[in-house]
C-alpha cells in the first residue's frame, strides 16, 4: 500500500508538481477488459490550491458533470477515498459544494466532528468498519526525494537506526537549537551588509536613470531622420511619374507624328490622280487608302484638338477634297457617257432575249474600291454619283427595256399576220402571248438581278451607316454609330435602300409591262387571265420576296387581277345583259353555247396553277347566273315555249359540264340534269293535252267527281257524264282525227326544237309513251265508269302505233 | 359569251340499239367523256352531240341512246328512221340479248327501206371473258349473214370503243358519197355536184 502511494507520488504527481492524498484501486464498470486502474485525488503544492482527481485504473461511481462508474477493489480504500475527497470539498470549496449521496454518515462522523454535514444517509449495504487511519491532509507532507535521501544520509551520519529514534531525535533538537543560534547571529550580522545593498541598488538607481535620458535623446534624433528620409521617398515617386509621363507622352507623340504621316508619294497620287490608265487607277487607290487610314489614326478623341493634329488634317482635308473632286468628276462623265450609249440591242435572234448589259459592270468594277472609299470619305460626292449613275441608267435601261418590248409585241403580232388564214387565230395568238409574257418575265429577272448585285457592291449598299457625316474619319470625331442599332433595322435599312435604288433605275419596268398587259387586254380581255397566272407564279416563286421586282411584279399583278375580276364580270353582265332572241325558234342560247370556249380557255390557262380558286370562285358565279338567265329568257320569250327553252339549254349546259369535268361545277351538273328533266317532262305533258283535248277535259271531269265521293259504277247517271254525253265526245276523236292531231303535234315540236340540240327524237318518243298511257288510262276509265256498256274509243292501240310508224316513215 | 362560229361540218347521226342493260349506254358515256359508270340506270332516250375529226376532217357525231326496254317496238321507228347508221349491241355474257339483235336488224331494215344501212354488230362487256355465252365465232357467223361487221367491245376498259364509233361514222360518210353519187345520176342538183367533183379530183 505505502510502496504504491510512493510509487504514485515520485512518478506521476511529484513531476507535475502535485501532492497524491489519497488513491483507490477501482476497475470501471462498463469496461469489458477489467483492468484496474488507480483512481487518486491530488493537490497542487503551490497556490491556487486545486484538486485533481486522476484515474489512474480502478474505480467506482462518482457523479461529476458526467457519471462515471468504477468499482473499488478495496473497500476500505474506498472509504478512505471518498470520506477525504468530502473533506477536501468542504473545506475548500465555497459556494456550491458538491453533494455527495449515498456516503454513509458515520464514515463523516468518525473523522470530521466539527464539520457540518449535509449527507442524506440512505440505506447503505456497503457500509463497512469505522477503523480507519486516515492522514489529515494538513499535517501530512510528503518528504520530497532530496528531503528524503538528506534525511536517510543524516541519519546514516549519526549512525542511527530507527529502533533508536528517541536518542535520535534528541541529537536533532540539539543541533536545532544550535542552528537556531547561528541563524541568529547570522541574521544580525547581516543588516550592515542590507544598508550597504541598499546604498548599491540606489546608485545602480541612479545610472540607470542617466542612461535613460540619454536613449531618450538618441531616440528624438533618430526621429527626425525617418521623416527626412519619407519625404525624400516621395519626392522619388514623384520623380518616377513625371518620368513615365514622359515617357509616354513621348510616345504618344512619336504615334501621333508617326501616325499622321503621309508620304509625298501618295500625296502627289492623290493630288495629281490620272485614273485614265490602270496604273494611274491603281496608284490612285493606293493613295486613297492611305489617306483613309492616316485620317483614321488610332489618336485618342482629345489629340485631335492639337493644333498640330489640326494642321495636319487641313492638309490631309484638302488632298482628299482634291482627289475626290478628280474621283467624281471622272466617275460622273463615265455614267454620262453610259447612259446616253444609244447603241440599240441585237434582238434579231430567234429567241426573244433581253441582253444583260455586263460591260460596263466590268468597266466600272475596277473603281468600285474608290466608290467604298467616296462613301465613307466624302458622303456628298458619293451620294451625287449615285444619283447621277441612277438616272443615267434609269435612261439606259428604259430605252433596253422600251425596245425590248415593243420587240415582243412585235413578235406575237408577226406570227399573226402570217397565220391570218389559220381556222384558231384566237388559240394561237394567246399562246403566243402567254410564250412570249413568259419570256418577257423571265428576262427582266437575270438583268434586274445582276444591276440589283452590281449597285450593291459597287455603292456598298449593304454596309449601312446612319451617320449623316461627310467624312467619317477619327479625325473627324467619327466613331462606330451603329453599335446601338438591332441588326434587324439594319437589315430593313439596308433592303429599303436597295429598292430605292433599283425602283429607280427600273422605274420604267412597272410602267412597260402594264402597257405590254393592258395593250392585250384592250385587244381581247381573254389575256388578263395568262397575265394573271405568269405573273402570279413569277411573285410566288420568287426568292426573295422583298426585292424590287417581286413588288414590281407584285403590284403589275395587282392590276392585272383587278382586270381580271373586271374581265369576269363584264362575263357576267354579258350573261345577264343578253337580249332575247328574235328567232321564232329560240334555241340554244349564244351564253350558254360560248361558255364552252370561255371554260375551255380558261381550263387550259388555269390548269395545274395555284390560280385555280379564283377561276373556280368565278366558274360558280357565272354558272348560277347563267341558270337564272335561261330562266328569265325562257319566262319571256314571245314565242318558243318556256319548257323548250329550258329543256334545250339545260341538256347541253350538262352535255357540256359532263365534257369540262370542272370539279367545281359537279353539285351544277347533277342540279343541270334535274332541270333539263323537270323541263322535259313539263313540256310532253302540257303539250301533250292537246290531241285528245276534249276526251282529256272529258275524264278529268269524271275524275273528279270519284275524287268528290261519287261512286264510279254510279258516274254514268250524272247528266255531264252520261253515256251519250261520253258517245258524244268519242265521236269526235275518230282514227282519221287522231291521226290528224298527232301529226299536227309532231309537225308543232318540230317547230319548237331547234336542230342544233338534237331533242326531236327523245321528246316525240316521250310523247307517244305518254299518249299510250293517256289511251290507257281512259280505256281503263271507260271499263270501271261504264261497265257493260260496251262504249269504247273509236280507235286502238295498234292503230296508235300504226299512226307512230307512218308518221316516222313520212319524214 | 356571244360570239357565232361559222360553218357547221357535217353531222352524222348514229343509233345505240339492242337489248337493256348491254351497255349502251356505257359506251356512249365512255366514247363522250372518257368516263364508265358502275351502276345501272335504264335509259329512255339521250341524245349526245360532239365534234371529232374523222380521218383529218372535222365532223360532228349525234348519238341517240335508246332504251334496250321498249314496251312498243313501233315507238322505235321514228328515231330508226332518223339514224343514218347503227350500233346493234348485245352483251357477250347473255344470250337472250344477242337473240334480240335479230329483232333489232329486221325493224331498222323495215323501218329505213334497204339493206344496205350502215350497221356494226357490237359484243360488248368483253373484259368479262370469262362470263362469255357467245363466241366470237357465232357473232362472226351472224354479221357475216348480214354483211356487217362484228366488233367486241369494253366500255369499261374502253376497248374498241373508239374504234365502233369511228367505223360507223366511216361508213356512214362512205354511204352519203354513195347516195350522192346516185342523186347525181338522177341528175339533181348539177352545179353542187360539179364542184365536188372537182374537189375529189
Ligand atoms: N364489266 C362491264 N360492265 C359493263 C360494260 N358495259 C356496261 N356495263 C355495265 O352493265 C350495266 C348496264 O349498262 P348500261 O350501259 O346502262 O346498259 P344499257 O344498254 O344502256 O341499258 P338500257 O339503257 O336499259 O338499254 C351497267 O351496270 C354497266 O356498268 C362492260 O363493257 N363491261
Ligand atoms: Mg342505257
Amino acid at each position: 500500500m505505502a510502496t504504491i502511494r510512493h510509487s504514485l507520488q515520485t512518478e506521476i504527481f511529484h513531476p507535475i508538481d502535485e501532492r497524491l492524498m489519497t488513491f483507490v484501486h477501482v476497475y470501471e464498470l462498463y469496461k469489458k477488459k477489467k483492468t484496474s486502474n488507480f483512481l487518486c485525488l491530488t493537490v497542487t503544492k503551490e497556490a491556487p490550491i486545486v484538486f485533481y482527481i486522476h484515474q489512474e485504473e480502478k474505480g467506482f461511481d462518482l457523479h461529476f458533470d458526467k457519471v462515471y462508474k468504477w468499482i473499488a477493489v478495496n473497500l476500505q480504500e474506498r472509504q478512505t477515498f471518498l470520506v477525504i475527497l468530502w473533506k477536501q470539498c468542504m473545506n475548500i470549496m465555497t459556494g456550491n459544494k458538491p453533494e455527495f449521496r449515498n456516503l454513509p454518515k458515520e464514515w463523516l462522523m468518525s473523522y470530521s466532528n466539527n464539520v457540518p454535514i449535509s449527507l442524506k444517509s440512505e440505506n447503505d449495504v456497503n457500509n463497512v468498519g469505522d477503523n480507519v487511519v486516515i492522514v489529515e491532509p494538513e499535517e501530512y507532507q510528503a518528504l520530497s526525494e532530496k528531503e528524503e535521501t538528506d534525511l536517510e544520509k543524516m541519519m546514516l551520519d549519526l549512525g542511527f537506526i530507527s529502533n533508536n529514534a528517541e536518542k535520535f531525535i534528541e541529537k536533532l533538537t540539539n543541533q536545532l537549537s544550535i542552528l537556531d543560534g547561528e541563524n541568529l547571529q547570522s541574521v544580525l550580522s547581516s543588516e550592515q551588509k542590507v544598508v550597504e545593498l541598499i546604498n548599491q541598488l540606489n546608485l545602480a538607481i541612479n545610472e540607470v536613470a542617466n542612461l535613460e535620458f540619454q536613449l531618450d535623446s538618441y531616440d528624438e534624433i533618430l526621429g527626425h531622420v525617418r521623416t527626412t528620409i519619407e519625404k525624400m521617398e516621395q519626392k522619388n515617386v514623384l520623380i518616377q511619374i513625371v518620368n513615365k509621363n514622359y515617357d509616354k507622352l513621348l510616345l504618344q507623340l512619336e504615334k501621333v507624328v508617326h501616325q499622321l504621316e503621309l508620304s509625298p508619294k501618295y500625296q502627289t497620287a492623290l493630288t495629281d490622280a490620272d485614273l485614265t490608265n490602270p496604273t494611274g487607277l491603281k496608284d490612285a487607290i493606293a493613295a486613297a487608302k492611305e489617306l483613309q487610314a492616316v485620317m483614321n489614326a488610332e489618336i485618342h478623341p482629345a489629340l485631335v484638338q492639337l493644333t498640330a493634329v489640326q494642321e495636319q488634317k487641313k492638309k490631309f482635308d484638302k488632298w482628299k477634297s482634291k482627289f475626290s473632286h478628280i474621283l467624281s468628276r471622272h466617275l460622273n462623265n463615265l455614267f454620262i457617257h453610259i447612259g446616253n450609249d444609244t447603241s440599240k440591242l441585237k434582238l434579231s435572234g430567234s429567241d426573244l432575249i433581253l441582253p444583260v448589259r455586263s460591260q460596263f459592270h466590268k468597266e466600272l468594277s475596277g473603281y468600285t474600291p474608290l466608290m467604298h472609299w467616296c462613301k465613307l470619305m466624302e458622303r456628298k460626292a458619293y451620294t451625287a454619283l449615285k444619283k447621277v449613275y441612277t438616272s443615267s441608267l434609269g435612261k439606259l435601261y428604259e430605252r433596253d427595256i422600251k425596245q425590248f418590248m415593243e420587240e415582243a409585241k412585235y413578235r406575237i403580232v408577226a406570227r399573226i399576220e402570217r397565220e391570218q388564214w389559220s381556222q384558231d387565230i384566237d388559240v394561237d395568238e394567246r399562246t403566243r402571248f402567254d410564250q412570249i409574257l413568259e419570256i418577257v418575265l423571265s428576262q427582266l429577272e437575270p438583268v434586274c438581278l445582276s444591276e440589283q448585285n452590281f449597285c450593291i457592291s459597287f455603292f456598298q449598299l449593304d454596309v449601312f451607316s446612319s451617320s449623316t457625316k461627310n467624312t467619317q474619319t477619327t479625325l473627324d470625331g467619327f466613331g462606330d454609330e451603329n453599335l446601338h442599332v438591332p441588326q434587324k433595322t439594319i437589315d430593313k435599312k439596308v433592303n429599303e435602300e436597295v429598292r430605292r435604288m433599283m425602283s429607280e433605275i427600273f422605274g420604267c419596268i412597272e410602267l412597260e409591262l402594264l402597257n405590254f398587259i393592258t395593250y392585250y387586254e384592250k385587244l381581247d380581255s381573254v389575256y388578263c387571265m395568262s397575265a394573271l397566272i405568269h405573273l402570279s407564279e413569277h411573285v410566288m416563286s420568287a426568292q426573295d420576296t422583298d426585292s424590287f421586282l417581286s413588288i414590281t411584279f407584285g403590284s403589275v399583278l395587282v392590276h392585272v387581277k383587278r382586270s381580271y375580276d373586271k374581265y369576269m364580270q363584264t362575263q357576267e353582265k354579258s350573261i345577264i345583259e343578253s337580249r332575247i332572241p328574235r328567232k321564232s325558234k329560240c334555241g340554244i342560247l349564244p351564253f350558254v353555247s360560248n361558255f364552252e370556249e370561255f371554260a375551255n380557255t380558261a381550263e387550259n390557262i388555269f390548269k395545274n396553277t395555284e390560280r385555280k380558286t379564283d377561276l373556280d370562285k368565278w366558274y360558280v358565279r357565272l354558272m348560277s347566273t347563267i341558270f337564272e338567265t335561261i330562266q328569265n329568257i325562257a319566262a319571256e320569250h314571245p314565242k318558243t315555249p318556256p319548257e323548250v327553252i329550258k329543256m334545250e339549254n339545260f341538256h347541253h349546259l350538262y352535255a357540256l359540264l359532263s365534257q369540262l369535268k370542272i370539279s367545281v361545277l359537279d353539285g351544277h351538273r347533277k342540279e343541270v340534269k334535274q332541270k333539263y328533266n323537270e323541263a322535259l317532262n313539263a313540256y310532253v305533258t302540257r303539250y301533250f293535252g292537246r290531241p285528245l283535248e276534249k276526251l282529256n277535259l272529258f275524264f278529268e271531269g269524271v275524275q273528279g267527281k270519284v275524287a268528290q265521293g261519287v261512286k264510279e259504277s254510279e258516274i254514268s247517271y250524272q247528266m255531264a257524264f252520261s253515256k251519250q254525253e261520253l258517245r258524244r265526245v268519242i265521236r269526235e276523236y275518230p282514227a282519221r282525227e287522231v291521226k290528224k292531231g298527232l301529226d299536227h303535234l309532231y309537225k308543232k315540236v318540230d317547230k319548237h326544237l331547234c336542230e342544233e340540240e338534237n331533242l326531236l327524237q327523245v321528246v316525240w318518243r316521250a310523247m307517244q309513251e305518254e299518249f299510250i298511257q293517256q289511251y290507257k288510262s281512259i280505256e281503263d276509265l271507260i271499263q270501271r265508269c261504264y261497265p257493260g256498256s260496251m262504249i269504247c274509243l273509236e280507235f286502238s292501240i295498234e292503230d296508235i302505233l300504226q299512226f307512230f310508224s307512218e308518221i316516222a316513215r313520212s319524214h | 359569251m356571244s360570239k357565232k362560229t361559222g360553218t357547221q361540218p357535217a353531222l352524222h347521226k348514229v343509233i345505240m340499239v339492242g337489248s337493256g342493260g348491254v351497255g349502251k349506254s356505257a359506251l356512249t358515256l365512255q366514247f363522250m367523256y372518257d368516263e364508265f359508270i358502275e351502276d345501272y340506270e335504264p335509259t329512255k332516250a339521250d341524245s349526245y352531240r360532239k365534234k371529232v375529226v374523222l380521218d383529218g376532217e372535222e365532223v360532228q357525231i349525234d348519238i341517240l341512246d335508246t332504251a334496250g326496254q321498249e314496251d312498243y317496238a313501233a315507238i322505235r321507228d321514228n328515231y330508226f328512221r332518223s339514224g343514218e347508221g347503227f350500233l346493234c349491241v348485245f352483251s357477250i355474257t347473255e344470250e337472250e340479248s344477242f337473240q334480240a339483235t335479230q329483232e333489232f336488224r329486221e325493224q331498222i331494215l323495215r323501218v329505213k327501206n334497204g339493206d344496205n344501212i350502215p350497221f356494226l354488230l357490237v359484243g360488248n362487256k368483253g373484259d368479262l371473258y370469262d362470263k362469255r355465252k357467245i363466241s366470237i365465232a357465232e357473232a362472226q357467223a351472224r354479221a357475216q349473214q348480214w354483211n356487217v361487221h362484228y366488233v367486241e367491245t369494253s366500255a369499261k376498259t374502253r376497248e374498241n370503243v373508239d374504234k365502233v364509233f369511228y367505223d360507223l361514222m366511216r361508213e356512214i360518210r362512205s354511204r352519203k358519197i354513195d347516195d350522192t353519187k346516185v342523186s347525181n345520176g338522177h341528175g339533181k342538183e348539177k352545179s353542187k355536184i360539179k364542184r365536188l367533183k372537182c374537189c375529189i379530183l
